[in-house]
């Protein structure tokens, strides 16, 4: 459905992406682990299309067509989206209006009610504003509700768990199971281990590339023995560069 | 009420009230105090126990004197609303209005200038706001989409002893023409304020808006705000000002300016002016693009770049 060709990025004589290839298939989960600053986000924005990202090398590929010309509109109306991980606020726009933004069908006050629901919030925030009244964790939940209810093909989903308090990982995996129940591939990006164990396979990022893939146990088992004491972000120890060498 | 010689001039601004956003079954309600101007003349007054109203033709204009007696709550929000259909011509307005202790009131004025061509209003509104009593003014203008309105606004405020006020001044649905806002708001003790300002200009229009906080009184407060989208050609300078003369007061100023059009010229100063070590005074300002991450965040929804676009700007302007 979704393919990554050779996706490189350069900023400032830095190459923050070095030739990120991967496939994507119909109704899975990804999960892409790795540490602050190894460009997880950056690939996000990539696939999404956003202005600031569009000067990158390698090609993008969305059921068999290149994307890359492709403005983030034109993308969203192909059914790719992206779960930002700190959402933008909007004054004077409600809550409401928020939810039912960008589809095509008419929803029921039952159904936005049931979308609210599902990420633990009530229905008296359907007339509260998307603005910055909101805490980081309810504009968050908020999101994940907009998404749910925009029934895409394609999600990104930028550390979906950040901001929201931890007894809400139920939360997080419902809504991940939903939207795969209802035909979207995910790309989830996270630390927490409980919700990249939903994923059917997983990639490990370290200094802009992919170091590793395969199941999610075998990756968190190489994160753990490998990445989570790492102190030399972006820039991997002989240690780790003789893994990755291994892992080609 | 209604004086029944004005019936038609009121049936045509009445059009236009409601298109500004106005309730006109409101202007005709015996509850409700209200008070209709068109050019010179009052068309329309009505009041409640607990105020009186006094007005008087005055070359070009109207002065009107407003006053709230002591320990009176206005149940419903007195409507103003000041007109003047002709394509050209001046028209002065003067409110002074007093409002006693312990008392509350809201006022919703809508100002309609849809034929002007050629015509300059003029208002200014003295206000003083007496102890533990709270005003609140909200000020929606509606003009012709010929840009040929000026509008030369002045609000002086004049708080007692803890003592509320808010302000907020809106033209975002018509065009603007020349408009100048000044806004100026003397807290005393405990007194807070917050004064506002929302303009959308385009083609040539031409703003300037004054907002003033003078937080005289002990743990006085204010905001100061001003938001402008500003298109096409037109041009924009936005001053807020917060003196911060006595211990404990605070004063926030903002000003967000957004533009869009390479031939738009914007500006904006924040002054803040501390008397006292004790009063704290802080400031934010912008001005630019729509945020990105706003405008990429609707996109993401499927939303075109001009539909997201006027989605934020009118969500900012509500």
């Amino acid at each position: 459905m979704l393919e990554l060709i050779d996706i490189k990025l350069e900023r400032e004589n830095r190459k923050v992406l070095k030739g990120i290839s991967a496939k994507f298939e119909d109704r899975k989960i990804y999960a892409i682990l790795g540490n602050n600053g190894v460009g997880k986000s950056t690939l996000a924005y990539i696939i999404m299309g956003l202005e600031s990202y569009r000067d990158h090398e390698g090609e993008i590929i969305f059921d068999g067509k290149k994307i890359n010309e492709k403005s983030v509109s034109e993308r969203a109306k192909l059914g790719i989206t992206l779960v930002w991980q700190e959402p933008a606020r909007f004054e004077g726009l409600t809550v409401k209006e928020y939810l039912t933004l960008g589809s095509k069908k008419r929803f029921s006050e039952m159904e936005l009610l049931e979308a609210l629901r599902i990420v633990g919030l009530s229905g008296d925030y359907l007339y509260r504003f998307a603005d910055n009244s909101l805490s980081g964790g309810e504009r968050k939940r908020i999101e994940l509700a907009s998404i749910l209810l925009l029934n895409p093909k394609f999600v990104v989903l930028d550390e979906p768990d950040s901001g929201i308090d931890i007894i809400s990982t139920n939360m997080i995996e419902e809504v991940l199971r939903k939207l795969k129940n209802a035909g979207a591939t995910l790309l989830v990006i996270t630390h927490r281990e409980e919700i990249a164990k939903m994923a059917d396979e997983a990639y490990l990022m370290c200094d802009g590339e992919f170091l590793e893939s395969g199941t999610v146990d075998k990756i968190i088992e190489f994160y753990k023995s490998h990445c989570d004491n790492c102190n030399h972000i972006n820039k991997p120890e002989e240690g780790e560069l003789s893994v990755r060498n291994k892992v080609r | 009420m209604l004086e029944t010689r004005y019936d038609k001039e009121f049936e045509a601004l009445a059009k236009y009230y409601e298109k500004s956003g106005g309730d006109v079954s409101k202007l005709l309600d015996k509850r409700v105090v209200s008070i209709i101007v068109s050019g010179n003349q009052i068309i329309g007054r009505n009041t409640v126990p607990g105020v009186k109203i006094e007005s008087e033709e005055i070359e070009n204009g109207v002065k009107i004197y407003l006053e709230i007696e002591d320990n009176v709550s206005i149940e419903n929000p007195i409507h103003l609303c000041t007109g003047y259909l002709k394509p050209e011509g001046v028209q002065v307005v003067l409110i002074d209005t007093k409002i006693g202790k312990n008392s509350k009131a809201e006022f919703l004025s809508h100002c309609v200038f849809p034929r002007g061509k050629k015509f300059t209003h003029r208002m200014i509104s003295n206000i003083e706001i007496g102890e533990n009593s709270s005003l609140s003014y909200e000020d929606v203008h509606f003009h012709s989409e010929d840009g040929g309105v000026t509008v030369e606004a002045i609000y002086n405020a004049r708080l007692s002893k803890n003592a509320k006020y808010d302000n907020t001044f809106h033209l975002t649905k018509t065009r603007v023409g020349k408009l100048k806002v000044n806004m100026n708001v003397d807290l005393g003790e405990y007194a807070s304020a917050y004064i506002e300002s929302k303009v959308y200009e385009k083609k040539d229009d031409v703003v300037e808006i004054i907002e003033t906080l003078n937080l005289n009184g002990q743990h006085s407060s204010g905001i100061a705000k001003t938001v402008v989208f500003s298109t096409d050609e037109s041009s924009a300078k936005i001053i807020n000002k917060a003196y911060g003369n006595a211990p404990y007061s605070k004063g926030h100023i903002e000003c967000n300016e957004i533009v869009k059009g390479e031939n738009v010229r914007v500006g904006t100063i924040p002054e803040l002016y501390v008397k006292d070590e004790k009063a704290e005074l802080t400031h934010e300002a912008s001005i630019g693009r729509i945020n990105s991450k706003q405008l990429e965040t609707l996109m993401a929804k499927g939303l075109g770049e001009e539909e997201a676009t006027e989605l934020i700007i009118r969500g900012m302007l509500k």
